[in-house]
């Protein structure tokens, strides 16, 4: 899974949210380190619509533009939560060696 | 015109590198996004933006419903487009020394290799199927041309020079038909009668959603 995606889907794990909340959410969720340009986050939208891990969950007029709500579907929830477990193993293995290599993460 | 309507107009542009059917159901919506990020007294999308939102069209245009972990199949969507450049280049060469010959076959050939590229990402399997057909008939012109008349060397109007050109372009076919086969390719292929039908589904369900809403 690509960062991208994975930052999308934990954007929307904690309920649904819509275009320009999702991208002032991965900056902050990512240390202001990631900053999803339009173009790409629709693309990679329509990417995991088209993989049902995602779906449209409500539609507002707000100062008369259209705001779409997006939530993760149940096989979304499920991607994310392998994809968070299987990153977790990776990252403690790492801390693991380098604490016995006697570094200590900063 | 204000400095916010001139920059709506120039997004609106750029947006028209998406495809139409995704554009009606998504361009407002981008358009609210993008208008949400603009700066103050911004007028211009900028290099960068204009190449998020071209990259994006382009990459839904080449594979409309090719989920991610369909990576072989994106790699010959990939590979089928990257066969259109040959004939491309034949075209340019074509308008330039105003070769009928050129121009035509060069348009003719890319036309082919980008519609099967687009016949591919929709994931229609008479598509994979009809490039077996077509490389089949590609090979044995080729091979006519190499090992027919006269022997190896004596190509009827070709030069070495176009004749490898010819064999790049069929090395690339090659490639392609490989990975569109692969057992792993398999599962994103329905027949074309499928593919229609769920075109048919979407567009009622996204018409009977703007009947909602207006």
């Amino acid at each position: 899974m690509q960062e991208a995606t994975f930052l999308i889907l934990t954007a929307l794990a904690d309920g649904s949210q819509h275009g320009y909340g999702i991208i002032t959410d991965v900056q902050e969720i990512s240390g202001g380190r990631v900053r999803l340009r339009p173009g790409t986050l629709y693309t990679a939208l329509e990417r995991l619509r088209v993989d049902g891990l995602i779906g449209v969950d409500r539609e507002e007029i707000v100062d008369g533009r259209l705001r779409r709500y997006y939530r993760l579907t149940p096989a979304g929830t499920g991607r994310l939560a392998a994809e968070a477990a299987r990153l977790q193993a990776h990252a403690a293995a790492a801390l693991r060696r380098l604490n016995v290599a006697g570094v200590t993460a900063t | 015109m204000t400095d916010q309507e001139h920059l709506e107009r120039a997004y609106r542009r750029r947006l028209a590198w998406y495809p139409r059917e995704f554009r009606n159901e998504h361009g407002p919506e981008i358009l609210a996004v993008l208008m949400a990020g603009a700066r103050d007294g911004q007028r211009r999308p900028g290099l960068a933006g204009s190449a998020d939102l071209i990259r994006g069209g382009l990459s839904l245009r080449l594979f409309p419903c090719v989920p991610r972990s369909a990576r072989t199949v994106r790699a010959a969507v990939w590979l089928t487009c990257a066969g259109a450049v040959i004939p491309a280049l034949s075209l340019i060469l074509g308008l330039v020394t105003l070769s009928a010959k050129g121009i035509v076959g060069g348009l003719i050939v890319a036309a082919m290799w980008l519609c099967m590229a687009r016949a591919i990402g929709q994931g229609r399997n008479g598509a994979r199927v009809f490039s077996v057909v077509l490389f089949g008939v590609v090979t044995l012109a080729l091979g006519i041309a190499v090992f027919g008349f006269g022997g190896p060397g004596h190509v009827a109007g070709m030069t070495a020079f176009s004749l490898s050109l010819s064999v790049l372009n069929w090395l690339i076919g090659l490639a392609a038909l490989g990975l569109l086969w692969l057992p792993a390719s398999t599962a994103f292929f329905r027949p074309s009668i499928l593919v229609e039908a769920q075109r048919a589904a979407r567009l009622a369900e996204r018409a009977r959603i703007a009947a909602v809403r207006y």
